[in-house]
């Protein structure tokens, strides 16, 4: 061979080994470390170490014997078919030792996603796309609100004891998994496995919980209205009380007790340190001291900021969709004459459920209903001598306050007097896939400012201030009268719940526990001067919040209406605060007093009932309007359609779908040219600013309009002709059929709601193919088995639960959630109980005392409420026992031991 | 015979390549001449070869239950390396280290199902959180894709790396 030709092949070969070694490194490298958002896939799909290693977690348990180190004694842990567990304990501790090692057992990303969620570390694991989320999370300071709680929690309390049993539970799970490396596929795949477990955790949790039930934004879309519209219409349209009959469930009278002390803010307490002798006249910056225009625009420059930042927390962080209902009848309306009490909570619906079955059992306490993994409690459920059920109160528990700051001052603001310096506290955010960012959080007396944009605005939350929430759930738990629940909640301080309550000897009640925050003057609706004048003055006292303990008609409703009349001498919120209008709680009202021998069956027609209240208000108007109005052929078979309608939002009903668009038509043909003449900056917070169905205020004060004030000047649309309330309508019903006409098309009569609208449960991991769904359903956001969401909904009822208390003291209790108790979606507990809450089917609750092996669940207990249907409309639920296999016990229990 | 030119082109008739005299045997098309410099291929007993792949797959199942994901990286190198005695095809290598790479992470897989997991149901769920499409065929077909791409990388350094020439 020529020598050149040699050289030439060296060089070829070299090359090649070369690249061959490149490539090869940076397969390996890429395969082994991941690359950006790609994850180690080596690892990732090592089928002895990676995700495949989460199909064990896909079994069904077995019955078996564990050790968990840190028990004292052994603890039985029995599961139902369906997956509900039942832990009996010897201790609280024990008790909430397995609790802990249960929850992680079955929903250990979840755990972990909601921790993650809370501190800001969800970027840790899923990447560049959570920083918004963590950084807005570390702003508003859950993780400083845990730590400061769990600072000053008594060690020997219950609950630190019960936190601290808990995360060794949840902890000895963890260390299982790393010995098993049997992690969920989530941790795999992002080659990001989860921490210890600690007890400031669970009240990141807690925290979790309550932002998502108490933090809004309501405020700045205030001030973005009030901007635009104008103050005059802005209170017109968004009222503080709004027109419309509002079905209170305490009519008053009511009492004016004062103030009480606002519990103190830790964070606060220490940021506001002098930097300063008093400053009179110092203060020549931007800041609450202007006024006008100027200040408007800087506020509304500052909202559009803060809801900037607010758009990329994941769906549900911020409180939204006020469509839970808790209701209780006692008395000759029941059947034997005991109480009843019914209650299911909505909020956004995923796989997981943000619920866990489960019945605690231990000495001194023995409770049956849903947790929240990573909370040691049963948050609703029922004891042997009480049920209880929540939903929202909607009150304000967020102020916003513009502070008044200096640039010749930096890193200080002017509060009563003085300037004083911010406290700074500095956090490093981990990212996936991509460089830690770094942040500096600025704390006022006020709490964190949220933004520097055109004003300095720092939140003032309830949620901040800590809420012994689990002290005072143990001791709900233990409750054994109204008088013990009422002594228990008087310690809750947010979120603002409404707490439904029924009892063992035929009483009922509410109350309306939390921290109600209390301004001298001010308008605290809308961002306020940060100067001290306009402060939290305090709270209203505990024996001055709304409740009832039997009311005289023997029923008691919540389904976050107003829970007060207009003459409530306190402050709440506004209408804008999602206050349900009232229509959800006539209908129920409605139903539950036009019954008598009242049986679980009954409350779970309710709890499933498609009947739209603010249909059966407005529809006969429209009708009324279109009687001599000259229609199109198609219009007159809409109409005709709808006259026949009976208010039910069933899948099958094309009068529903021609509602439906008639009323958001109805909304846009009234408020959308006054939104478009002032450009309302819409694109700012959708849910909260745009001309919609999802507008509480608007949909009350259009709903009275319609019927009391039909010439309202807002009918006629800036600069057009004079219009009256069925002008308007007539304009929207066109628009409706027009719409409809385009999709689905074809005749009136097929236009039918399933077409229109579903239902989808979406998977905590964001992968859309491990949710559920989209499947056609009925409900909207004004019938008791509500929908929300738009045409796509995402959220509603999300644990229904009836307990009924016989004249002999015992208690039958049923419940569902949609979803399942694994996390896992290769097990089959990981939807099985969706298409028994699909079909209004209920599953008998765990017993809070174990029985003797080979015994039904509890006596009493009842595989369903026979007879449970939806109402109207011909799409029954079918009624009866829970679906194959989910009801009674599964014969499997775990033994663990010491 | 002879040939009929008159039926020539007609139905039935004869073709021009029959028009040669009948009974010669046609010798065919001549051979090209292929000189070769390569040495004789594959050294050593098949059944050899074939037990040394199967302990290569036993080798990368043994390695990913142990955790040790890049051991079909390192099954190909070494079949790469020793394909300098082997002396196989590159062809043959490739599907050999292919198979064994897939064999040897099939066998854990399907221990798991065996072992009464839920496999499949698994696999759409990787399949689903790396955002493909959620099929079990999905999940399966990355995880063996990884296996084979390091298989595959393997076998083209040891090649690269080997001191000879080997054409293949």
């Amino acid at each position: 061979m020529l020598p050149e030709r040699r050289r030439s092949r060296q060089v070829g070969r070299i090359s090649q080994a070369v690249l061959a070694l490149g490539v090869s490194a940076v397969l390996l490298v890429i395969l082994g470390a991941g690359l950006g958002p790609v994850p180690a896939l080596g690892r990732a799909l090592d089928p002895g170490h990676g995700a495949w290693t989460s199909a064990a977690g896909g079994r069904l348990p077995a019955s078996r014997t564990l050790r968990l180190p840190g028990l004292a004694h052994p603890v039985q842990v029995r599961f139902t078919a369906a997956g509900a567990a039942s832990v009996s304990a010897a201790t609280d501790s024990d008790l909430f030792l397995a609790l802990g090692y249960v929850h992680a057992r079955f929903r250990l990303a979840q755990l972990d996603l909601q921790r993650r969620l809370g501190e800001g570390r969800l970027a840790q694991l899923t990447g560049p796309s959570a920083v918004a989320s963590d950084r807005f999370e570390l702003q508003l300071g859950l993780l400083r609100t845990a730590r400061q709680e769990w600072a000053g929690m008594p060690r020997s309390s219950p609950a630190a004891r019960a936190l601290t049993a808990y995360a060794r539970g949840v902890n000895d799970y963890l260390a299982t998994a790393r010995a098993s490396g049997q992690w969920p596929a989530l941790f795999s795949l992002a080659g990001v496995y989860p921490a210890d477990w600690t007890p400031v955790d669970s009240l990141v949790v807690q925290g979790d919980l309550d932002q998502q039930l108490s933090f809004t934004t309501v405020p700045l879309d205030y001030a973005l209205l009030e901007r635009s519209l104008g103050a005059r219409r802005t209170m017109a349209w968004f009222p503080v009380t709004a027109p419309g009959a509002q079905s209170p469930y305490d009519p008053g009278p009511y009492r004016t007790l004062g103030t009480a002390p606002l519990p103190a803010d830790p964070a606060a307490a220490t940021a506001a340190v002098p930097a300063a002798a008093p400053g009179r006249g110092q203060a020549g910056g931007r800041g609450a001291a202007s006024a006008g225009p100027a200040r408007q625009a800087a506020v509304a420059r500052a909202a559009a900021a803060i809801l900037t930042q607010v758009s990329a927390l994941p769906a549900g962080q911020v409180h939204a969709y006020p469509d839970s209902n808790a209701w209780a009848a006692s008395g000759s309306r029941v059947a034997g004459s005991g109480a009843m009490l019914a209650g299911d909570p909505h909020v956004p619906q995923t796989l997981p459920s943000l619920w866990y079955q489960v019945a605690l059992s231990a000495p001194g306490l023995s409770v049956s209903g849903v947790s929240v993994p990573g909370m040691p409690a049963v948050l609703i459920g029922h004891n042997a001598d009480i049920a209880w059920s929540v939903t929202d109160t909607q009150s304000q528990s967020v102020l916003y306050y513009d502070e008044q700051t200096s640039p010749s001052r930096p890193g200080q603001y002017f509060w009563r007097g003085q300037w004083r310096r911010m406290q700074q506290v500095h956090y490093v955010i981990p990212v996936r896939g991509g460089p830690s960012r770094r942040l500096t959080v600025d704390l006022t007396v006020h709490g964190p400012v949220l933004t520097r944009a055109g004003q300095t605005v720092a939140a003032d939350w309830t949620g901040a201030l800590g809420s012994p929430d689990l002290a005072v759930l143990l001791r709900v738990g233990q409750a054994r009268d109204f008088r013990q629940f009422r002594a228990a909640l008087a310690g809750w301080r947010s979120p603002a719940e409404n707490f439904v309550y029924a009892d063992r000897h035929g009483n009922i009640g509410a109350i309306s526990a939390g921290l109600f925050p209390q301004v001298r003057h001010g308008r605290p609706w809308l961002p306020m001067p940060g100067t001290g004048a306009d402060d939290i003055a305090g709270v209203i006292p505990y024996a001055a919040v709304p409740h009832v303990y039997n009311p005289p008609g023997q029923v008691v409703v919540t389904a976050n209406q107003r829970p007060v009349a207009s003459s409530y001498p306190y402050y709440i919120g506004t209408s804008a605060n999602d206050f349900d209008a009232g229509f959800r709680a006539a209908t129920e009202y409605a139903y539950l007093r036009r019954h008598s021998s009242l049986r679980p069956a009954s409350f779970a027609v309710l709890q499933g009932s498609l009947t739209d209240g603010l249909a059966r208000q407005v529809v006969p108007r429209l009708l009324a309007a279109l009687r001599h109005a000259p229609l199109t052929p198609l219009q007159d078979q809409a109409r005709q359609v709808l006259a026949g309608w009976n208010y039910s939002m069933v899948t099958d009903s094309a009068g529903a779908s021609i509602w439906w668009w008639f009323w958001s038509d109805y909304l846009s043909a009234v408020f959308g040219p006054w939104w478009k003449s002032a450009q309302v900056p819409v694109h700012l917070d959708r849910a909260g600013l745009a001309v919609g169905p999802g507008q509480a205020s608007l949909n009350e004060v259009l709903a009275h309009w319609t019927r009391h004030d039909r010439h309202n000047p807002a009918f006629s649309p800036p600069g057009g002709p004079a219009r009256d309330a069925a002008g308007a309508m007539r304009a929207a019903f066109a628009a409706a059929v027009a719409h409809l006409k385009a999709s689905p098309g074809g005749a009136p009569d097929t236009w039918t709601w399933g077409k229109l609208h579903t239902r989808r449960l979406a998977s905590l991991t964001k992968a859309s193919a491990l949710g559920y769904g989209p499947r056609p359903d009925g409900g909207d956001p004004w019938t008791p088995d509500a929908a929300d969401g738009g045409l796509a909904s995402s959220a509603g009822p999300s644990w229904r639960m009836i307990v009924h208390w016989t004249g002999s003291g015992a208690a039958a209790a049923e419940g569902i959630y949609p979803g399942g108790q694994s996390e896992n979606p290769a097990s089959p507990w990981y939807g099985n109980l969706i298409a028994d809450w699909w079909a209004g089917r209920y599953l008998p609750m765990p017993p809070a005392r174990l029985a003797p092996a080979g015994s039904r669940a509890q006596p009493g207990a009842r595989g369903g409420p026979g007879g449970s249907g939806r109402d109207g409309g011909g799409t029954s639920r079918t009624a009866g026992t829970g679906g194959a296999g989910n009801s009674g016990p599964g014969g499997v229990s775990w033994e663990l031991v010491p | 015979m002879t040939a009929d030119l008159r039926r020539l082109g007609r139905r039935g008739s004869y073709r021009l390549g029959r028009l040669r005299a009948q009974g010669i045997a046609d010798p065919g098309p001549p051979s090209p001449f292929r000189p070769s410099f390569t040495r004789p291929r594959h050294h050593g007993p098949t059944p050899a070869w074939l037990a040394a792949g199967l302990a290569g797959t036993l080798v990368i199942a043994a390695g990913a239950a142990a955790g040790l994901w890049f051991v079909p990286f390192i099954a190909g190198l070494v079949a790469g390396l020793a394909n300098r005695i082997g002396g196989w095809r590159a062809r043959i290598m490739i599907l050999a280290v292919t198979i064994m790479a897939i064999a040897g992470w099939a066998i854990p897989l399907g221990w798991l199902a065996l072992d009464g997991e839920p496999a499949g149901a698994t696999a759409r769920v990787i399949a689903a959180l790396l955002g493909l499409p959620a099929f079990a065929t999905t999940g399966v077909i990355v995880t063996f894709a990884v296996a084979v791409a390091q298989a595959l990388a393997g076998l083209w350094l040891g090649r690269a790396l080997t001191p000879f020439p080997d054409r293949g």
